[in-house]
């Protein structure tokens, strides 16, 4: 299960960091990568019912359906609206980092 | 080292001062609808991950046209290929790149939507979001009657509710049973064993007022009888119903919390001797078992009990106007010492202790029982 941890902490920490690069200069490749990394992330939490990788997948999946709104708002001529719903998939993407977090210090304090 | 050792079990012991609660069925059924929902996973990250490589590809290629990328990509893997629609594609590089993400994506593509279909409609995925919606259903019921095992006892039993219009719950795990289920159209079953607390707790046994413990043997019977009285310990608030093969097996069912058992030979063969007792056609015996076992949907046969406190107390019966007010006849009272009167006129005078065997519609009964509820 560690690999899989590594990688969903991967594209979740690779969705938040282009969305922020996205935010201070909107960048048509930045932003279609955020959207595939948050989609993969989301995709990775499929199928876990534990509490807090559910909460994940709630943010996660908040994060998307602000996200591809914003890949199409963008590439149809609204720079503007596309950058304030990347900001909306922000918080949406710290609340997954923070949550990925918690679920990890509770992990080791279960396996130390 | 142990002083840390020592600081992590002191957190621990912190965080693990809940009890961990069982689960419900409900919460059971979620958990295996979203543990289904995994083998999703390898299917959609391999498709996700070609749609991708096709978007950022033909974005390349086209200077950045994110639409026309993703439009491209959807056709090529789609095998719908209405042609080369994004920019740069008609270049040889870009046919070089179809090239390769058409044989990549369509095979991904097409196992993809397999695997998808297989678990929602070859796999579990619509069977527990049905049970789902039935549990929450279930919840909502109260007064209801809960049967655990559907045998052919439970079947006519199910179609007297059924007339009756009495909301219902079947629980039985037995692959037998579940088919009888889905052909009897029973609206709401529980596929899991009727003695395990989970399942008497979703079927709603705390608001339920009947339950009838008609399992294949006599232990089960017992063991479903036993968890029923653990969570509903009021003999009046649920009234457990049972069959036994002998009157000293219903006994020891009563004793251990059933309100009443039956013998199900013994109740045959007394059938069958009224039948004898009151000539061939028998009419009498079934006029009055269907009254009595409420086969008669129009007619029905109750009883009022009379406390010594009650205003009736005194009273004669034409005095009380049940039949003109109700119309619902007394044919008869019991007594306090069980002796039956069955020659009552409007000038018999109702005592305290008396039961009034009240017979009319069932509309009519309902009326005057809710109006002496009050009174008495």
């Amino acid at each position: 299960m560690r690999l899989k941890k590594i990688l969903t902490d991967f594209f979740l920490l690779m969705a938040l960091t282009t969305n922020i690069s996205f935010i201070f200069n909107p960048n048509p490749y930045e932003l279609v990568i955020a959207v595939i990394a948050n989609l993969t992330a989301t995709i990775l939490k499929l199928g876990e019912g534990k509490i807090l990788a559910t909460e994940m997948m709630a943010a996660s999946l908040v994060a998307d359906l602000h996200l591809i709104p914003a890949a199409f708002v963008y590439f149809l001529g609204d720079v503007s609206e596309a950058v304030s719903l990347a900001i909306g998939a922000l918080a949406a993407n710290i609340i997954s980092i923070l949550l990925s977090i918690i679920e990890a210090i509770f992990g080791y304090l279960m396996e130390e | 080292m142990i002083n840390k050792k020592s600081k992590l079990a002191l957190i621990r012991k912190k965080l693990h001062l809940r009890k961990k609660r069982e689960k419900s069925l409900m919460e059971e059924y979620q958990k295996k609808l979203i543990d289904s929902l995994s083998e999703l996973r390898i299917p959609l990250l391999l498709l996700h991950f070609s749609l991708s490589f096709g978007t950022l590809g033909y974005m390349i290629l086209s200077g950045g046209n994110f639409i026309d990328a993703l439009y491209m990509t959807v056709i090529t893997i789609g095998t719908i290929g209405f042609g080369e629609i994004a920019k740069g594609t008609d270049t040889p590089e870009g046919r070089i790149f179809t090239t390769f993400l058409a044989i990549m994506g369509i095979g991904i593509f097409t196992t993809s939507i397999t695997v998808v279909i297989r678990v929602f409609f070859v796999g579990n995925a619509i069977n527990l979001l049905k049970y789902i919606k039935m549990l929450a259903e279930i919840e909502k019921l109260k007064d209801h009657v809960i049967i655990c095992g559907y045998s052919k006892t439970s079947a006519w039993f199910v179609e007297a509710l059924r007339k009756r219009r009495i909301d219902f719950v079947v629980i039985d795990s037995r692959e037998e049973a579940l088919k009888y289920i889905q052909l009897h159209n029973i609206k709401y079953f529980i596929p899991e064993e009727p003695f395990k607390k989970k399942a008497l707790l979703s079927a709603g046994i705390k608001r339920a007022k009947y339950l009838i413990a008609n399992m294949e043997d006599e232990a089960q019977n017992i063991a479903v009888i036993v968890t029923a009285r653990l969570l509903q310990p009021d003999r009046d608030a649920l009234f457990i119903y049972s069959t036994a093969p002998t009157d000293g097996t219903a006994q020891k069912l009563e004793e251990l919390g059933a309100n009443k058992v039956i013998v199900p030979d013994k109740l045959i063969a007394n059938r069958i001797f009224s039948y004898m007792l009151h000539e061939t056609r028998g009419y009498i015996s079934d006029l009055f078992d269907k009254i009595a076992y409420g086969e008669e949907v129009d007619l029905e046969i109750v009883e009022l009990s009379v406390s010594e406190k009650s205003p009736l107390v005194g009273k004669k019966l034409k005095d009380i106007d049940l039949r003109k007010v109700y119309n619902v006849t007394v044919i008869g009272i019991r007594k306090f010492d069980g002796a039956l009167n069955l020659t009552v006129t409007g000038d018999t005078e109702i005592e305290g202790g008396d039961t009034l065997l009240l017979l009319g519609k069932p509309s009519n009964i309902r009326k005057a029982l809710e109006f002496y509820k009050e009174v008495l």
